[in-house]
């Protein structure tokens, strides 16, 4: 019962790029599964409607593949005896994660350049019988050295960074504490919290929202000297439910006061996940609330969009109104599938609506808008149009029941959690907001309009000490 | 004269400014060579030929660059192996980076060149004594990754030695070696169990997941070895890295199945302050591997805990998703109330994978009661309109749930069907149901006939299989419409089996209501002519039997080609009954009655059965004995340890029984005196238990008697105790209560405890442990 190995495919030729050993097994066996990966792919309408989780039929034990995919990389982790496929992904996560800590984006090439480290990461974090070992970025900075150009100077001298066990060897697992490294020291005391959150939220054609949700994370980067205790407040953490934390997060406190106190690793990590929940934002309030009641309560969805399509014989006709509510948006992206057979559009959109066009690949058309000001043009004038009518090979063509609709909302639009730096001489400032958000929705005959919202963040410079 | 000064610097500064160039140019040429890692990966034959030379070659530069042509050679899946013997040279480099590259080499060849790997073995153990423990971790790993039996036994030795490391990294590696030694070599398993309960005591919480993870490789049946761990190990589960959370939760959960008595109201074995926090792990596999452990563990009053961390993680990955849906799907079955109050969580998009959407739908109807079916019947008519097919079906499926649940809602949920395939075979149970009914509703009643009309005119643009076949059938059950049978006897030859065998019954249902129209007569030898000589041998079958099954009521039916083979002729009224009463169709929802505990297993993502079933035995009603779990922090010399390295072979200390269904064994104690260590026996406060059957009298007695100063004291002695763990001890603590000396005893525990609490000097343990280790009898 273990992830029995790794295997890195290109995306571009399905071959693989790294792959663990699999020695207990036979020569053929990641063979097999990258096969019945490409047997599954060839078989799915679209990339994404490949079962995650594949059955692979052996004739002595049946085990199957967990895949995923990430830019133009397809990790495959093939396990067996009734593994939880959750424990293959969450490896599969956690190496990816490493994967981008060493070499910022994880491409082919990247992988190809640096495949040494590649392979000493994937020997240092899955053991020979299957189960993670070293998995904090911490502690495998210290084991395998990440590739900078120090390291590459070096070993063109033929110094290597590794050079002897009297420097690396001592400070590998030398620290007391698993995730962070010690002796650290930096000379400007610095630590950046980024809040990003997103909203995610389904309407109907009459612009009720169906369900919505604000998911929230924030991200660190820590550079502290020696060993920082931190403690973070914050200012509403009634609203906030399903909380996930760092293991470096004292769960027990958090249980106590709702405050994170933790001794940060150094670098980048996920402080905390959580979701934003205005329901609950009375403690003692009853949990059954009406659904008129907790719809009112819910975030809302800042545009709304109108659309009506027709289906007629080989084509049909559709026009889509978008119109903004009073905040500002960035990016607005329109997607509508139009179903399997479509083979061209042709639409006019009102005067400054954006761009559209028609990807034939996916059978679906994207419009674009241009960015609304907060308050610039009057409401009649906001509303942007796109009418048109498309063609298709099949008889009856079925397009998507709903639209997609990404977007980015200015900074400090959802704000759900908010950081307060109390503990003992802290002090903050939010500046530099950067903020991108996405939001999907829409659809057919206006039934449904599905969004998501992501981000914005604030960063803040604390210093300690 | 300034100026000719001038001319002279910028000249020279022009030469100096040459040769850095130069020099510049020259050692990047070196510097693209070496860092671009493309140039290894791409290693062509020609240098090949050079790898052998530069392993050999006295510069650690050249011998780096020829490991990694090596290993990415090994990458593209070539065999490398013929460069065995130059690499093995190399093992003892002083060059940390190649030695390293040396090693992932020797684990991928090393079983296929035994006798040269032997040669790399020296190294390996001298490096388990080197100052760094991360060479000493990774020359064990190494040690125990080259499968050459024959050193099984010096790889037993290296496991020991590591199992006693000062630094948990190695200890680790120890635990973790243990299952490749024991794959390696079965008949070693006594020693290695010896180890593995050294490591048992492991104070580190970073070593104790991979000792778990041996544990259950090695000898998963021995949970009575945990006895005197299990609550130190429950305590430290919450410091414990996340994967050996996962591994560890694993063994816990299946040692109180099978050791702990069945949970009740008062006595439940989660606690508070070990397992819930662990919800709020930002790894999905320890969500689940706690959702496993209070599902299957607690009592029902506690399974909402898993609702929000189950729900959290729906949007983690569409990967993550997929796999807890379907967890959540099985949750739903059983327990639909849990996750029902959240249903808009499960709310389908349009842009889901098929899967998820199919399984989102399937919990949907899952979750349909009084109070959601309207909002439910609204997102299921819209669902109807989706792309994907499965979806559609499941929505109208999910449509018939919601009329059948609340059957005042049926005349909406027939509104809501178009015709549209699976519409239809849910239709046919409705108007199956209606007819059954009667005059319940008689408002509705007329609603399903003039659709079922309707469908019967639209007939020719009904093209799925399962659909054409049903509306076939909804007319036989409303007899009127022998030109359904014209339609589809004219189309017989292209129609799919289904539809065949409903045309069949259809002819003959026809047949028996009007046996004398000729033009019936005729349409039904049509189409069981056309029956008999089908490719199909189940609509010949068919057809036979309903053409003998007439043979009394309509003479003339299939006379000329079928023989008389004698048997029972039904009368008309009969055959009647036959065709028109028949058994009501099977209900479309399979009852899902798997109540295996599977969450968390593969074989419930997949659908299918998998081998390896990590099925958790029932509860014992009694559970063992709580003694046994006295913690060894009190009593340093663990009854158990003592007894391991011998348990084969010495069967009289403790009776084995098996323990209900399951294989795993339990130590039945024997009353002290029956001579060896038993593990009463061998407890610093023997004389409280020597007599085990007053000890059970005394606790029946004096249950709840000083409970009030026992959990004050428990207070005090740790902070993270466990619930259970209080109540456990509590009843060891009125033990001794009743005998004579109880009062010293306890003194002495609390002493020692803050002993420990301190730091290391645990004199007592020590002490025992020389004396444990002189009793032992050698293994090598």
């Amino acid at each position: 019962m273990a992830i029995d190995g790794l295997i890195i495919l290109d995306s571009a030729n399905f071959r693989p790029i790294v792959q663990t050993s699999f020695r207990s097994f036979s020569t053929a066996y990641p063979l097999l599964h990258i096969d019945a990966y490409n047997a599954a792919l060839a078989k799915a309408e679209r990339p994404e409607d490949i079962d995650p989780v594949l059955f692979v039929p052996l004739p002595d034990a049946p085990t199957a593949c967990c895949h995923l995919q990430h830019l133009s990389l397809i990790f495959l982790c093939p396990i067996s005896g009734n593994l939880d496929p959750l424990y293959a992904f969450a490896f599969i996560r956690t190496f990816l994660d490493i994967l981008i800590e060493y070499f910022g984006d994880v491409t082919a090439p990247t992988l190809r350049d640096n495949f040494d480290i590649v392979h000493q990461l994937l020997e240092e974090t899955l053991d020979a019988g299957g189960h993670p070992l070293t998995t904090s970025p911490n502690a495998l900075r210290d084991i395998v050295l990440p590739p900078s150009l120090i390291t590459k100077i070096l070993s063109v001298t033929g110094v290597s960074g590794l050079s002897g066990p009297t420097t690396t060897g001592l400070s590998a697992f030398s620290s007391p504490i698993p995730w962070r490294k010690a002796g650290l020291r930096y000379n400007n005391n610095e630590i950046y919290f980024d809040i990003i959150e997103t909203l995610d939220a389904v309407v109907n054609k009459s612009a009720a929202i169906i369900t919505s949700s604000v998911l929230g994370k924030i991200n660190v980067n820590c550079k502290l000297s020696g060993t920082p205790d931190l403690l973070l407040t914050l200012t509403n953490p009634h609203t906030i439910t399903e909380p996930s934390f760092h293991s470096c997060v004292r769960l027990s406190r958090f249980a106590q006061s709702k405050t994170l106190s933790f001794i940060p690793p150094d670098g980048r990590f996920t402080l905390m996940e959580y979701r934003f929940d205005p329901s609950a934002s009375k403690p003692g309030a009853a949990p059954a609330l009406t659904a008129a009641a907790a719809s009112q309560l819910q975030v809302q969805v800042p545009f709304t969009l109108r659309s009506a399509l027709f289906v007629t014989d080989h084509g049909g006709t559709f026009e889509l109104t978008f119109s903004p509510r009073a905040s500002a948006l960035d990016d607005v992206v329109i997607e509508l599938y139009l179903g399997a057979g479509a083979s061209s559009a042709t639409c006019s959109a009102s005067t400054g609506g954006g761009g559209w066009t028609y990807l034939p690949a996916q059978n679906t058309l994207r419009w674009s808008l241009p960015p609304t000001t907060r308050g610039g043009r009057s409401t009649a004038n906001n509303n942007n149009t796109l009418q048109g009518t498309f063609t298709s090979s099949e008889a009856r063509p079925r397009p998507a029941r709903a639209a997609q609709i990404s977007f980015a909302l200015p900074p400090g639009a959802l704000l759900a959690a908010r950081l307060d730096a109390s503990s003992g001489g802290w002090s903050g400032k939010a500046g530099d907001a950067t903020f991108v958000c996405f939001l999907r929705g829409g659809q057919r005959l206006g039934t449904m309009e599905r969004m998501e919202a992501r981000d914005f963040g604030i960063t803040t410079s604390l210093s300690t000490e | 004269m300034s100026g000719i000064n001038f001319n002279s610097w910028t000249e020279n500064a022009t030469r100096l400014g040459m040769r850095i160039q130069e020099t510049l140019t020259e050692r990047t040429k070196d510097l693209s060579l070496m860092s671009s890692g493309a140039g290894y990966y791409d290693t062509g034959e020609d240098k090949a030929k050079y790898i052998k030379a530069h392993l050999e070659s006295g510069s650690d530069r050249e011998k780096l660059e020829a490991m990694k042509r090596l290993i990415a050679m090994i990458s593209k899946g070539r065999n490398v192996s013929e460069y065995f013997a130059q690499v093995v040279k190399n093992v003892a480099s002083p060059n940390l980076e190649v030695r390293k590259l040396v090693y992932i080499y020797l684990l991928r060849y090393a079983e296929a060149e035994p006798d040269l790997a032997l040669l790399s073995i020296n190294t390996f153990q001298r490096d388990l004594a080197d100052s760094s423990p991360l060479i000493r971790a990774m020359a064990l790993r190494v040690l125990s990754g080259i499968r050459v039996p024959t050193i099984a036994s010096l790889v037993v030795v290296a496991i020991k030695k590591c199992a006693a490391d000062t630094s948990p990294y190695v200890r680790k590696a120890a635990a973790l070696s243990i299952p490749k030694c024991h794959s390696l070599d079965e008949s070693q398993l006594p020693s290695l169990i010896e180890i593995l309960s050294t490591l048992l005591r492991d104070r580190s919480p970073l070593s104790v997941g991979s000792v778990a993870i041996a544990f259950e490789a090695v000898c998963p049946t021995r949970l009575d070895l945990l006895h005197p761990h299990y609550r130190r190990l429950c305590r430290v589960l919450i410091d414990v890295d996340e994967w050996g959370q996962v591994s560890l939760l694993e063994l816990l959960i299946r040692y109180a199945r099978t050791m702990l008595p069945r949970p009740t109201a008062s006595r439940d074995s989660l606690g508070k302050e070990t397992e819930e926090p662990l919800f709020q792990s930002r790894n999905p596999a320890v969500i689940l591997s706690v959702t496993r452990a209070f599902y299957y563990l607690a009592l029902p009053s506690r399974h909402h805990k898993i609702v929000h961390p189950l729900l959290r993680l729906l949007a983690i990955s569409p990967e993550v998703e997929r796999v807890v849906l379907a967890y959540i799907l099985s949750i739903s079955h059983i327990s639909s109330h849990l996750f029902s109050p959240h249903y808009t969580r499960f709310i389908v998009r349009a842009d889901d994978s098929t899967r998820v959407k199919h399984t989102k739908a399937h919990i949907l109807r899952n979750f349909i009661t009084a109070d959601n079916s309207q909002a439910l019947l609204r997102e299921f008519v819209d669902y109807t309109d989706d792309v994907d097919e499965a979806l559609v079906a499941g929505a109208i499926l999910g449509i018939g749930h919601i009329a059948r649940t609340l059957p005042e809602s049926t005349a909406q949920c027939l509104n809501a069907y178009s015709v549209v395939a699976n519409a239809v075979v849910e239709l046919k149970s409705l108007v199956q149901s209606q007819m059954q009914s009667g005059a319940a509703h008689v408002g509705s009643s007329s609603a399903p006939l003039t659709i079922v009309e309707r469908l019967a005119y639209h007939i020719d643009e009904i093209r799925q299989a399962q659909a054409r076949a049903c509306v076939v059938w909804l007319v036989g059950v409303v007899p009127w419409a022998p030109d359904v049978l014209r339609k589809i006897a004219k189309s017989f030859r292209n129609e799919t089996v289904p539809v065949k065998f409903q045309a069949v019954t259809l002819a003959a249902k026809l047949l028996v209501l009007s046996p004398s129209h000729d033009m019936l007569i005729q349409l039904g030898n049509y189409v069981f002519a056309l029956a008999r000589y089908d490719r199909n041998y189940d609509v010949r079958d068919r057809g036979r039997m309903l053409q003998q099954l007439l043979a009394g009521v309509v003479p003339t039916i299939g006379a000329a080609d079928v023989k008389d083979i004698g048997g029972v002729v039904l009368r008309r009224a009969q055959v009647r009954v036959v065709l028109f009463e028949g058994k009501e169709s099977a209900q479309p929802h399979a009852v899902h009655n798997d109540t295996r505990e599977r969450l968390g297993t593969l074989g419930l993502v997949l659908g299918r059965d998998t081998p390896h079933e990590r099925i958790l035995p029932d509860w014992l009603e009694q559970g063992v004995e709580s003694i046994l779990r006295d913690s060894q922090d009190d009593a340093p010399p663990t009854p158990a340890v003592t007894a391991i390295g011998h348990i084969a072979p010495r069967s009289g200390v403790g009776t084995w029984t098996g323990t209900g269904g399951h294989s795993s064994p339990v130590v039945v104690l024997s009353p002290a005196g029956s001579g060896g260590p038993s593990p009463a026996g061998s407890m610093p406060n023997k004389g409280a238990w020597t007599d085990l059957e007053k000890f059970y009298a005394s606790e029946s007695e004096s249950e709840d008697e000083d409970s009030e100063e026992e959990e004050e004291e428990e207070e005090e002695e740790e902070e993270e105790e466990e619930e259970e763990e209080e109540e456990e001890e509590e009843e060891e603590e009125e033990a001794r209560e009743g005998s004579d000396d109880g009062e010293e005893e306890s003194d002495h525990q609390s002493g020692d405890d803050e002993g420990r609490r301190v730091g290391p000097p645990r004199t007592s343990e020590e002490d025992s442990d020389v004396k444990r280790s002189s009793k032992r009898v050698p293994i090598q």
